[in-house]
């Protein structure tokens, strides 16, 4: 994972990254907003299975499954929020350091005498820290950004299959068989959507290791 | 870079301006900064913006050294006068910022913590700098509403912000003014605009009347010295302010 913006070197990325935790952030919330849907779905679906009774059986238990997998879902992409929250702050930290190294490194070009020997120092001491400190910040919120995403995708890939075993259950629904068939259709393009938009997500994290 | 001028020295007691700055882009409004000096102590006035922090600090390195500076006083909040105190605290994050206590919890978006601060009270305070007594002088509404100028009676110098300041044409950007009516033309629409009330200007006329001044300071602008003193405060009297044409 070599390659990753510098922003304490080259300030006029911190836009381009900015721009992009934008961009993850609008579909994080796209993905919340369905999971919310699935979650009423999936309501929906528990009360159809209960009235449908034995034969629904087993549409009702992946219902609830598929419940959870909604909730899970919400609270997985809370933490992703979370995460690009704190890339905020970390580009927004990093513009504030370079604008005052940039500052710092044009009045040691112009100060004199202890002046200048003051701002040397401090430029040093400054290097030194960035170096130690936060030189890889924006990389390792990436790189724990990446892993959420890929244990999102995972978590989706589940939701993906109770969809698909949902659909396999409804064709045992008797009498209730085509409302089920709907029910379970509809799980399965809502998780389409879902999917669709982690890849986005997936695309637009990985526009950081390109630059 | 901004060049560092003289305009009061005893002894151990000084004044410096800084003040224009060649290489300064026309979209940054000028600014002049003052330093006063005293003993081993050195207070900065209006320390200015972020972007001409490079400008300020070369131009006093070259006369003084800016470890000593361990004080700033800021006349109001605005940018041009204080953003740069975050880049003074990085050089010396032991300098303490004086500034009216309306705006105590406002600076610190610019930089500096709780303890960088000492508020002045809305009455004005004395600010002691290596054993010299300069005067905090209300000015509030002009045009900020918590604002004050720096008077020090030994030199009889008033540093007087905003009041005062013209928006010079090359040509006409002397550091003192050298023909009051040419050089007012260009202080009255900043005036009239910018100083918000009638009575606080009237307050403020009073005030300064009472107190021997040899020099006025501006943040913008030409030094008003000598009998342009008394020419400024009686045109400023005069003028409407708070209003948006003239």
């Amino acid at each position: 994972m070599s390659g990753h913006m510098d922003i304490s070197r080259n300030p006029g990325e911190a836009g381009q990254e900015l721009r992009r935790i934008v961009r993850i952030n609008e579909e994080i919330k796209s993905v919340v907003a369905t999971a919310f849907k699935i979650n009423l779905m999936a309501m929906n679906a528990i009360f159809l299975a209960k009235r449908a009774g034995q034969s629904a059986l087993g549409f009702g238990v992946l219902s609830n499954e598929l419940r959870r997998f909604a909730t899970d879902l919400q609270q997985q992409m809370t933490v992703l929020r979370e995460t690009t929250y704190g890339s905020v702050s970390t580009v927004t930290a990093q513009v504030k350091q370079s604008r005052v190294t940039r500052l710092l490194e044009k009045t040691r070009s112009d100060a004199r005498g202890e002046g200048r020997a003051g701002i040397d120092r401090l430029l040093r001491s400054r290097h030194e820290a960035a170096l130690t400190d936060s030189s890889d910040k924006i990389s390792a919120l990436n790189r724990r950004l990446s892993q959420m995403i890929a244990d999102t995708t995972q978590l989706v890939e589940l939701g993906s299959v109770l969809a698909r075993s949902a659909k396999i259950e409804a064709a045992y629904g008797g009498g209730f068989s085509a409302s089920l068939m709907q029910v379970s259709s509809d799980f399965e393009d809502t998780i389409g959507e879902i999917q669709r938009s982690l890849e986005s997500l997936t695309r637009h994290q990985s526009e950081e290791f390109r630059a | 870079m901004k060049t560092a001028r003289p305009i009061y020295e005893d002894d151990n007691h000084k004044w410096l301006a800084i003040v224009r700055d060649p290489d300064r882009p026309d979209y940054l409004i000028d600014t002049n900064e003052y330093l006063v000096v005293s003993n081993d102590d050195a207070i900065l006035l209006d320390p200015g913006g972020s972007e001409v922090f490079p400008a300020v600090f070369s131009a006093i390195s070259t006369v003084f050294d800016p470890r000593r500076i361990n004080k700033v006083f800021a006349s109001h909040q605005d940018p041009d006068i204080i953003s740069s105190l975050s880049m003074w605290l990085e050089f010396n994050p032991q300098v303490k910022c004086y500034i009216s206590w309306l705006w105590q919890s406002f600076i610190p978006h610019f930089g500096g913590q709780g303890e960088t601060f000492i508020p002045i009270p809305d009455n004005g305070m004395d600010i002691v700098v290596g054993g010299l007594r300069l005067q905090a002088i209300p000015a509030h509404y002009l045009h900020s509403s918590g604002n004050f100028h720096l008077y020090d009676a030994k030199a009889k110098i008033l540093f007087s912000g905003d009041v005062g300041a013209a928006l010079l044409p090359p040509g006409e950007d002397g550091l003192f003014v050298e023909d009051f009516d040419r050089h007012i033309r260009h202080a009255e629409a900043f005036h009239r605009r910018w100083m918000g009330s009638d009575k606080a200007k009237r307050d403020w006329c009073a005030r300064v009347s009472a107190l021997e001044i040899d020099m006025i300071c501006p943040q913008h602008g030409s030094i008003y010295r000598g009998a342009d003193v008394k020419r400024f405060i009686d045109w400023f009297s005069r003028l409407d302010v708070g209003i948006l044409k003239s």
